[in-house]
């Protein structure tokens, strides 16, 4: 997926989490700065989590900033594929 | 509009209507804040659904102003509604967000992913959040950097509008005092002349000093991102620009300073403008104590009867008609610009212009 503009999805609420996603250029590979307030129990699930998805969506180049509040794992998943749809300009059908 | 799964009604007001703004005025004067709508570029009001006002926030452009919410309500996520929606449109067309706030919020906007910056204790911090940061710019710092100097390194802030022979002059005593000069330029747009051209004009103004290196300002030094006229009831407008000055070296000082292994900072002393006044003296107060000595050198005399030499004169010179005296201010290179017709938008926009700066 080719990714245009920056985008972002969810909010600063509870049990949410906010998705900024940026495009950087071909090679420069993912950036990703996550912020939880699980950070110590799920920090790297949620890591690995985001970098599953990404794989799955084909997205290679992109900065990503991820702030959790609690959110869980489908919340997360919904956020980031509605992030990076909305920046490669996929609209709903 | 009616926010996703809550019971509370998103809107936007009117600012240029009398009514929309009173109503704001309301909500915030019991908490402390005095809304200035021309200070602001966007407000919105949270409302819940009997039409109770509940939170509002504004924001000029990259800078959140005036967040606030409803005793009652902050428990509720108003708070993080009202922030996730001024974000929004402000990322649209910035990589960071900033936020000016009292030092008791930091926790809250902490909570949010926001990043203190610095505190003007008791009324002001600075926060932020975004793809860029203060990270983003001492990286750039240490792009900068000159390894192992002889003797001392010294700085000056500048914002050149336009470069005279007084700014020549200080340069040039800086740099005969000192083993390096980082010279910042203002980046903030918000002059007469533009960067890119004061940029232009410093640059050939200072090419024959070897040991001077051009700095851009960025966000972090005198920009309006970090230097916004804002809030707080019971103060005397001198106390918060007092606060917004101290604000403003506190970054200098902690956060850039450091980073180049500044040592000194010069300053031109000021005889004209009372901000720049207070600034100076804010300097005088804190920078000995963090470590960066300050250097006042007094302002140079014009040649002929010119007086001291400013760059206000410059612009009312020009604004005036009276360009013949241009040269007793200005060093070869600025005449030249203003002469050739890349000046000619310049000219327009003094002509028009009732600006201090």
């Amino acid at each position: 997926m080719i990714l245009k503009e920056k985008a972002q999805a969810g909010t600063f609420e509870s049990s949410d989490i906010l998705i900024m996603v940026e495009p950087l250029e071909a090679g420069a590979g993912r950036k990703i700065e996550l912020k939880s307030i699980v950070m110590q129990q799920y920090g790297d699930d949620i890591l690995q989590q985001l970098h599953r998805e990404l794989d799955a969506l084909g997205v290679q180049d992109v900065r990503i900033i991820a702030n959790d509040k609690g959110a869980l794992a489908l919340t997360i998943s919904a956020r980031l594929e509605t992030a990076i749809k909305r920046s490669a300009g996929i609209k709903a059908s | 509009m009616i926010v996703e799964n809550t019971d509370f009604r998103i809107d936007e007001p009117d600012l240029s209507s009398g009514y929309d703004v009173a109503l704001i005025k309301r909500f915030l004067i019991p908490m402390g804040l005095n809304f200035q709508p021309g200070e602001v570029d966007y407000t919105v009001i949270l409302y819940t659904l009997n039409d109770e006002i509940i939170a509002t926030g504004s924001y000029q452009g990259r800078t959140l102003k005036y967040v606030a919410v409803a005793p009652n309500y902050r428990e509720t996520t108003a708070f993080a509604l009202v922030v996730t929606h001024l974000i929004e449109k402000v990322m649209e067309h910035n990589q960071q967000v900033f936020v000016f706030t009292r030092p008791e919020n930091i926790p809250y906007f902490e909570g949010l992913g926001f990043s203190h910056i610095a505190t003007a204790a008791p009324l002001i911090s600075i926060l932020e959040f975004g793809y860029k940061g203060l990270c983003d710019y001492q990286t750039y710092l240490r792009t900068l950097k000159c390894p192992s100097q002889l003797g001392v390194v010294s700085s000056i802030v500048m914002n050149g509008n336009p470069f005279t022979k007084g700014h020549q002059y200080l340069v040039e005593k800086a740099s005969a005092e000192s083993g390096l000069v980082y010279l910042f330029v203002v980046e903030e747009n918000r002059s007469v002349f533009s960067f890119d051209v004061r940029w232009e004009l410093i640059e050939r103004g200072t090419a024959h000093l070897p040991n001077v290196i051009l700095v851009k300002g960025g966000y972090y030094i005198v920009s309006s991102a970090t230097f916004p006229d804002y809030f707080l009831k019971s103060e005397e407008p001198g106390v918060i620009t007092q606060k917004q000055t101290e604000l403003d070296i506190r970054v200098f000082a902690n956060c850039i300073a450091p980073v180049l292994g500044i040592q000194r900072r010069y300053v031109g002393t000021e005889e004209y403008c009372a901000t720049t006044k207070l600034y100076n003296e804010t300097m005088k107060d804190i920078l000995p104590k963090e470590g960066v000595e300050l250097v006042e050198v007094p302002r140079k005399l014009a040649e002929g009867d010119g007086g001291l030499i400013s760059a206000t004169k410059v612009r009312e010179a020009i604004k005036d008609h009276k360009e013949e005296h241009l040269a007793d201010y200005l060093p070869a290179s600025t005449l030249d610009f203003i002469k050739s017709a890349r000046f000619e938008p310049f000219r327009e926009k003094i002509l028009v212009s009732e600006k201090r700066h």
